[in-house]
């Protein structure tokens, strides 16, 4: 898997075999921008052209994302959103209801920061990219410390909430 | 059990000496001891109060305050004696060293003779001043007797002392009939201090005033004068902080046989009403050789007012931080043979003090009837520890002019909560969305973990044999 991660990477600049996302993007981009400040007046034909510009970029990420991107690493992905979507509810309920009980905001709150910065250490030592960055840690070896690590974290949030 | 205990030793106390709170033994210096036969009902009072009286002139030999250390006597009356001096026995070191042991005096002056070096001295440690040819006469034209000094007008009648606030105690007016001067004749008056621990007990009336009848006979210049009104004090009362007393009444005639049969009558008014000299001299008796005034703490118990386990436990050295507690004290006064309740005087206030360094309470002690027995009055209050940890007092400081001073200190620890002490999360709705928080991390980080495990990759077994 390393090796043919590694080969699109070198591949996607220079030809539009493997991909279309990388050449039409590039393309497009400098066109947009360069529309945009050319004409300064005509904003709405700016703005079209930058929106269809940005759908277009994002588009094609997305979809690069999609193609690309190993299965656990979509499953980490997907994890590390619901821990922001998680975080972010219970901030919110501290900004709107007061933080009463502070060390239950600070474990509640805390268990989803941890926790989302250990799926990350996951994600960078597991992605095949960074391979080189950690020769000395195989993906099952990240795991495993992923599991010790997060268990740790949990016995501290559900000591820490009381 | 406590209370009980106390209670039984109280009346023990009050059956082995139906007397003065602190003593029997009395000592009376007089020029001569045939004089006593002029204050022979006042003698004659204390020695039917229980008092056991010594008589002895200053120069007498066998005179001694003090045996091995230890006072000989437990009281000590001066009347005025001619000699300068007291001699060596009676020394104003010998007498302080009387007051700081406890022992009480009671000093009379007299306008005819001056009053001893020894015992000008000890009044000036005391910050009483007399004047300095150590005597002096009190007029007054307007409130003096004109039966007996007509035309001297130097014996003063004075109305019954009052407090001088509704909130002091009054020891020498209470039950008093209305309309009878105390007769105070050819007495002399001193001036007191600033000190908290004087207080007049009869003051000189507005009109009055004092002179030296040798020097000052026909005029008194203004910057001569050595005290007039208000300021003189003709009765006075000294209480150390060890609350021995020291009573000086300025006039020692006052306390005599005549003037305790006399008739008297005001300026201005036909009557002859009689004296409330022998009333007044037994209560001036009474206050310094402690028969009145005098306060006692039997118990104090501080304890948990909470309906948890160990909240039956007195006076424990531990507290937390924001408990609930309960103090009481048991407070008795000495009322001339026997001990009663002590009650607060109207508009004063029993307080209690919770310090640490400064008092973070200062709190209205009441009245607890349900502690209260005839010989012994509880005042109680609770309250809730402050939101503070470290070593605490539950002080009650209850210094008042005439009587007894109470200084009473317990001291206990106050500490901080204990970590399975806080009310659990679960117990407070506010923090149940984050429980929920730490619950969805959890099970959602279980849910990736399984799908995690069963989730490899199907490429890699094949990487894994093409390299082998």
């Amino acid at each position: 898997m390393a090796p043919k991660r590694a080969n699109a990477r070198d591949i996607t600049p220079s030809s539009a075999a493997t991909t279309q996302a990388g050449p039409t993007t590039a393309g497009t981009v400098p066109a947009a921008t360069g529309s945009s400040s050319t004409k300064p007046h005509k904003t709405s034909t700016a703005s079209l052209a930058t929106k269809d510009g940005w759908e277009q970029v994002v588009g094609t990420v997305w979809n690069h994302y999609l193609e690309d991107t190993p299965q656990r690493t979509k499953l980490i992905d997907a994890f590390m959103a619901f821990l922001v979507v998680v975080g972010a509810l219970q901030f919110l309920y501290c900004v709107l209801a007061g933080n009463y009980p502070f060390n239950a905001f600070l474990a509640g709150f805390g268990s989803t920061v941890g926790q989302f910065v250990l799926t990350a250490s996951l994600r960078m030592q597991t992605t095949a990219a960074n391979k080189s960055d950690f020769p000395a840690v195989s993906p099952e070896r990240a795991f495993a410390d992923y599991i010790v690590c997060s268990l740790i974290l949990h016995f501290f949030c559900v000591n820490f909430i009381n | 059990m406590k209370s009980f205990l106390s209670f039984c030793f109280l009346l023990l106390v009050t059956l082995v000496s139906a007397i003065s709170s602190t003593g029997d033994r009395l000592l009376a210096v007089l020029d001569d001891v045939a004089e006593k036969a002029g204050y022979s009902k006042f003698l004659g009072d204390l020695e039917s109060r229980g008092f056991k009286i010594t008589y002895e002139t200053p120069k007498s030999e066998s005179l001694s305050l003090f045996h091995l250390g230890e006072r000989k006597y437990d009281h000590v009356i001066f009347f005025p004696t001619k000699a300068k001096g007291l001699g060596p026995n009676l020394t104003p070191n010998l007498l302080l060293q009387f007051l700081n042991q406890k022992g009480n005096i009671l000093l009379t002056l007299s306008s005819g003779t001056p009053a001893a070096t020894s015992l000008v001295s000890l009044l000036s440690e005391l910050d009483i001043a007399l004047p300095s040819e150590r005597t002096g006469l009190v007029v007054d034209h307007f409130n003096h007797d004109v039966v007996s000094a007509a035309d001297a007008h130097d014996v003063l009648l004075l109305p019954v002392p009052r407090p001088a606030r509704d909130d002091v105690s009054d020891l020498f007016a209470a039950g008093a009939p209305a309309d009878t001067p105390i007769a105070f004749p050819r007495g002399a008056g001193v001036l007191l201090g600033p000190g908290p621990l004087l207080t007049p007990i009869v003051r000189a009336p507005a009109t009055a005033y004092l002179y030296n009848p040798k020097e000052q006979a026909e005029a008194v210049a203004a910057d001569e004068l050595f005290g007039a009104g208000a300021q003189l004090a003709l009765v006075a009362g000294a209480q150390a902080r060890n609350s021995a007393r020291l009573a000086v009444v300025g006039s020692a005639e006052m306390l005599s046989d005549k003037w305790f049969d006399a008739k008297v009558t005001k300026v201005g008014e036909k009557k002859e009403v009689p004296t409330y000299n022998r009333e007044f001299a037994k209560r001036i008796a009474g206050w310094a050789f402690q028969e009145i005034g005098v306060l006692r703490v039997n118990w104090v118990e501080h304890r948990l007012n909470e309906a948890v386990v160990g909240a039956n436990v007195s006076n424990p050295e531990m507290y937390r931080i924001k408990n609930d507690v309960t103090y009481t004290i048991s407070l008795s006064q000495y009322s001339w043979d026997k001990w009663t309740g002590f009650t607060v005087p109207a508009n004063d206030d029993l307080q209690l003090e919770f310090s640490m360094l400064s008092p973070f309470h200062r709190l209205h002690l009441s009245p607890d009837p349900a502690h209260s027995t005839p010989e012994a009055t509880a005042y109680t209050v609770s309250f809730t520890l402050p939101d503070q940890h470290g070593i605490f007092n539950f002080k009650v400081n209850y210094k008042r002019p005439l009587l007894t001073n109470i200084e009473e200190k317990n001291t206990v620890s106050v500490r901080h909560m204990a970590h399975d002490e806080w009310p659990r999360s679960y117990v407070i709705s506010g923090a149940w969305p984050w429980i929920a928080g730490i619950g969805a991390t959890v099970t959602a980080w279980l849910a990736f973990v399984v799908v995690w495990l069963f989730s490899r990759p199907a490429g890699e077994r094949v990487v894994l044999k093409k390299t082998q």
